[in-house]
């Protein structure tokens, strides 16, 4: 038996899956190969690496992980059981109902109440009238800022998107935009950050929110929110947000997706 | 590999389940089955990875990875397909995306990196870090062959299939890897031969039984 023979059997034969008579054949020719022999022997060898173990830390990562995950789901199944609540008019009252609320929503009534009647009375002394209607616009302003304000901090995540939604109606405020940075960092609901980022792209050009967006990329963790922030930045054409895009891609954690991404989003920031 | 959870993991009744089952749950959203499959294959599949990379860390990131993309992409799990062909498939493809990001930076050296514990002699644990050098020096698609065929327990059929080619290319590359391997070896060696003794002397190295 030749070397090329045996070539097509010796995987077979390390294995140990020929039948008797190819074994003894190949057997035969591997004591006299010392090519061969070798080959085989290396492969016995390869036993002497030893098999580690991981460290405890890797069993800690996916726990957390796994957790993460589930929470998540389940987050995203209550969201979305209360958005189809928004549907229907009648479930928009009990919405606007919310006890926590009521104050402000009283407060706006009032409000648009009060300058529905100076609109009906009308009158000559326009001049005067016209400041008074500035003046409680931007009564009205500050009041649907509360409003906004006060919707960011409500335990259901449906109820803090209507903030974020409402926010993005408004005059931009530092309050207003504060709360919104907040809510990009530090809400636990995936669709209240974009929500909430979608809100703060518009003033991308802030400095204070431009910075704020960068240092939110340092802390997200789902990749969605990460794309979505990488968009956002690029659209900005702020070079400075390179240094927080190389540290994402970096990072060990990164999903590809987003590493994808955040590679794309460095050559766009031309660097 | 069945039975092999800790107690860290749902009860005796998910660790009898075959892979099979258990993957299907997690399918099901019955995320909690993933902490058996990784109690069963946290540690081959870190082998896997620390024998192709040489990096401990990196071969644990991998590894995370893997759990993670199982749950991302549990739906593409179809039931009643092998559950191992389906978990290398994903390892291989996580590391294949880790490669390609780091590749602006790869000058890394095997060499440098004491990925393997004291054996019981000096002479072994001098003779297995040799090895494991070679190891480190072939030819990556060659070393992913091997570490597949000698350690991970798939069948050339399964390696085929992962690999999309036919057995009789795993097994000629299974050859090849080993040819080289042994080059090298012998390079690392001084061009001193391997102990030239016929297969009854093999019986020194720990582990030799395990030749199936």
């Amino acid at each position: 038996m030749k070397c090329q023979e045996i070539e097509g059997l010796l995987p077979d034969y390390l294995h140990g899956k020929l039948n008797s008579d190819w074994a003894i054949k190949v057997g035969e020719h591997v004591s006299q190969c010392s090519e061969c022999r070798e080959e085989v022997e290396i492969w016995k060898k390869l036993a002497l690496l030893p098999e580690e173990q991981p460290s405890e830390q890797s069993r800690a990562r996916f726990r957390s992980m796994l957790e993460s995950y589930q929470e998540g789901r389940w987050e995203n199944a209550s969201l979305a059981r209360e958005r189809t609540k928004f549907r229907g008019v009648g479930d928009l009252l009990d919405w606007v109902r919310t006890p926590s609320l009521s104050v402000a929503w009283a407060c706006l009534l009032a409000i648009a109440a009060f300058l529905g009647g100076r609109y009906v009375a009308g009158g000559d002394r326009v001049d005067r009238e016209g400041q008074e209607l500035a003046a409680l616009r931007r009564e009205l302003q500050t009041t649907q800022q509360l409003v906004a304000l006060s919707y960011l901090q409500q335990q259901s995540a449906s109820e803090r998107l209507q903030g974020v939604n409402m926010s993005t109606r408004l005059e931009p405020d530092p309050q207003v935009l504060d709360a919104l940075q907040h809510t990009l960092r530090y809400d636990t609901s995936v669709d209240v950050r974009l929500a909430a980022l979608d809100a703060l792209s518009h003033y991308g050009t802030r400095p204070e929110v431009s910075r704020g967006l960068m240092e939110a990329l340092d802390s997200e963790q789902s990749p969605m929110v990460q794309v979505a922030l990488i968009d956002v930045l690029v659209d900005l054409h702020d070079s400075s947000a390179v240094e927080p895009f190389k540290r994402l891609q970096q990072a060990p954690k990164t999903d590809p997706t987003v590493r994808k991404h955040v590679d794309w989003g460095i050559r766009q920031l031309g660097s | 590999m069945k039975g092999k959870g800790t107690g860290t993991t749902p009860g005796t009744t998910s660790n009898s389940m075959s892979d099979e089952e258990l993957m299907s749950q997690v399918r099901q959203g019955v995320g909690e089955m993933l902490g058996v499959l990784f109690e069963r294959y946290q540690s081959p599949l870190f082998n896997f990875y620390l024998k192709l990379t040489g990096d401990r860390a990196m071969s644990e990131d991998l590894v995370q990875e893997v759990f993670f993309r199982m749950l991302k992409y549990r739906q593409s799990y179809r039931p009643d397909t092998p559950f191992r062909a389906w978990m290398y498939q994903i390892a291989r493809n996580a590391r294949v995306d880790h490669l390609r990001r780091r590749r602006p930076e790869t000058s890394w050296e095997p060499e440098m990196s004491p990925a393997i514990a004291p054996a019981d002699t000096a002479e072994q644990s001098q003779e297995t870090a040799l090895l494991y050098r070679a190891l480190m020096r072939l030819n990556e698609d060659k070393r992913e062959v091997l570490v597949l065929s000698r350690f991970q327990d798939l069948k050339y059929e399964e390696i085929a299939q992962l690999l999309g080619c036919e057995i009789g290319t795993v097994k000629t590359r299974v050859h090849r890897a080993l040819q080289e391997l042994r080059e090298i070896f012998h390079g690392l060696q001084g061009a001193k031969p391997l102990r030239g003794k016929s297969s009854e002397g093999t019986g020194a190295w720990p582990g030799s039984g395990s030749l199936q």
